[in-house]
C-alpha cells in the first residue's frame, strides 16, 4: 500500500498551538508527532488543536499515537481539540471513544474559539481527562 | 491533486479495515465450551476510559526476513490467533480468522485456578497489522496491536499493548504480579509465533513505558462491570444452576 510520509507543522494562533498533520498517520509518524508535540507545548500554550485537514490514511497505530498525545496533554493539563476530520475518521474517533475526551470541531475557527472558551471555563473534556489523578 | 482531493481516497483505502460503529457489543455465536459472560451489551473501552496508570508495553521478536514475509506472519496470526496463546487460555473467535468488527470470547486462566470470562472486538485489521479493543469490565481498558514489518533483513513481529487497568481491583492485581503475568503471556505467545515459523530459539524483547502515571479516580465505578467479580459470582453460582437444570429435566414444563 502506497503511503505518504507524515509531517507535522506547528504554529501559534491566539495563544493556542495548532499542530497541522500532513500525510499518513501510522507507526512511521511517531517521530514527527513527538517533535511537533514538544515544539507545541514548549511555550505552554492555552490549548493545543490538532488539524487533520491535510492528513491522509490513519491506521490503528496512528490512533494509538493520538491517544499518547491525549495522555500527555492530560498529564500537563493542556486542553486539546481536533478539527478537519472526514466523516469516516470522525466515526473512527467515535468507535475508539477518543471523541469522549477530545472535542471534534468542523473547522479551525471553531476549534480555536472552543479551546479558548474551554480554557477559560476549565472544560474537562478539552483537558483530555477527568484531571483528578 | 490537492490534499483535500485525496481525502476520500484515504478513507476508501482503509474503510474495510476498520470495524463499523457499534454502541454495544453483540456476540454472534457462542462456540461449544465457551462461556459467554461480560461481553454482550458492553460498550468498548479505550485506554482513556480506564482507571489505572496508562502503560504502553511492546513485545517483539525478530525473524529472518528473507524467508518470512510480514504479510505471511499476519495472515497466519489472524487465521490461527488462539492457537498461539499459552495453554489454559482460550480465544473463541470466528473459524475464518480475525476480521474487523468480529467479537471474540476469551476464557482466561487466572492465578489460583479461577477462570475469567471476557471478550474483545477486532477494531482494525489489514495485511500488516490488526488491533483488538477491550469492552467494559475487561482487566484493562485499551488496545492490543499485532504487527509485522520489514526492518533490514529481518521481519519484526510485534505485540503492543496500550492500556490502563479498568478499575481499582485490577489496578491492585496488576501491581501485585499482574504486569509480570501479562508480560509472560505475550512473551510466550510471540515465542509460539516464532516457533511456528521455524524459530523456536528467537528471543522476545520487552519494553514497558508508563505513558501517564496518574490514576483516574473518578473511574473507580468501573468496578461495577468487573469481569473478575462477575466471573467469580458466575462460578460460585454453578451448583445452583446445576440443581435448577436437574429440576427442569425431572419436571419439564408441559
Amino acid at each position: 500500500m502506497a503511503t505518504r510520509e507524515a509531517l507535522a507543522h506547528v504554529r501559534l494562533r491566539d495563544g493556542v498551538a495548532v499542530i497541522e498533520l500532513v500525510g499518513d498517520l501510522n507507526a512511521a509518524a511517531e517521530p514527527a508527532l513527538d517533535e511537533a508535540w514538544t515544539a507545541a507545548t514548549r511555550e505552554r500554550p492555552d490549548a493545543v488543536v490538532l488539524s487533520f485537514e491535510n492528513s491522509g490514511y490513519i491506521n490503528s497505530t496512528g490512533i494509538a499515537l493520538v491517544v499518547g498525545l491525549l495522555a500527555s496533554a492530560r498529564a500537563h493539563r493542556i486542553p486539546i481539540r481536533a478539527y478537519g476530520l472526514s466523516d469516516h475518521y470522525r466515526e473512527i474517533f467515535e468507535i475508539t471513544r477518543l471523541a469522549d475526551f477530545m472535542a471534534i470541531e468542523d473547522d479551525e475557527d471553531q476549534a480555536i474559539h472552543g479551546a479558548i472558551h474551554g480554557a477559560i471555563h476549565g472544560d474537562a473534556q478539552g483537558a483530555g481527562g477527568d484531571g483528578n489523578g | 491533486m490537492s490534499s483535500n482531493d485525496e481525502r476520500p481516497t484515504a478513507a476508501n483505502r482503509d474503510a474495510a479495515n476498520w470495524a463499523k460503529m457499534v454502541s454495544r457489543l453483540k456476540v454472534a455465536q457462542v462456540p461449544d465450551g465457551a462461556v459467554n459472560l461480560n461481553v454482550d451489551g458492553r460498550q468498548l473501552a479505550s485506554p482513556i476510559q480506564g482507571f489505572g496508570k496508562m502503560w504502553q508495553k511492546t513485545y517483539l521478536v525478530r525473524l529472518p526476513g528473507e524467508r518470512i514475509a510480514p504479510a505471511e506472519v499476519i495472515a497466519t496470526w489472524r487465521r490461527q490467533f488462539g492457537d498461539f496463546w499459552p495453554s489454559g487460555n482460550h480465544f473463541y473467535g470466528p473459524l475464518t480468522g480475525i476480521e474487523p468488527g468480529d467479537v471474540a470470547l476469551l476464557n482466561l486462566r487466572m492465578p489460583g485456578g479461577s477462570k475469567l470470562s471476557t471478550g474483545v472486538m477486532v477494531l482494525y485489521a489489514d495485511e500488516e497489522s490488526f488491533t483488538l479493543m477491550t469492552p467494559q469490565g475487561h482487566m484493562f481498558a485499551g488496545w492490543i496491536t499485532f504487527s509485522a514489518a520489514q526492518q533490514g533483513d529481518e521481519t519484526v513481529v510485534q505485540t503492543q499493548v496500550l492500556m490502563r487497568a479498568s478499575d481499582p481491583v485490577f489496578e491492585l492485581a496488576l501491581t501485585m504480579g499482574g504486569h509480570g503475568q501479562e508480560d509472560r503471556f505475550w512473551g510466550e505467545t510471540l515465542g509460539n509465533v516464532a516457533a511456528h515459523f521455524g524459530c523456536p530459539e528467537a528471543v522476545v524483547d520487552t519494553k514497558v513505558v508508563c505513558v501517564d502515571k496518574r490514576r483516574q479516580w473518578s473511574r473507580w465505578r468501573n468496578v461495577w462491570h468487573s469481569s473478575a467479580i462477575r466471573s467469580a459470582i458466575y462460578m460460585a453460582e454453578a451448583p445452583i444452576r446445576g440443581a435448577q437444570n436437574l429440576t427442569h429435566r425431572r419436571h419439564p414444563a408441559s
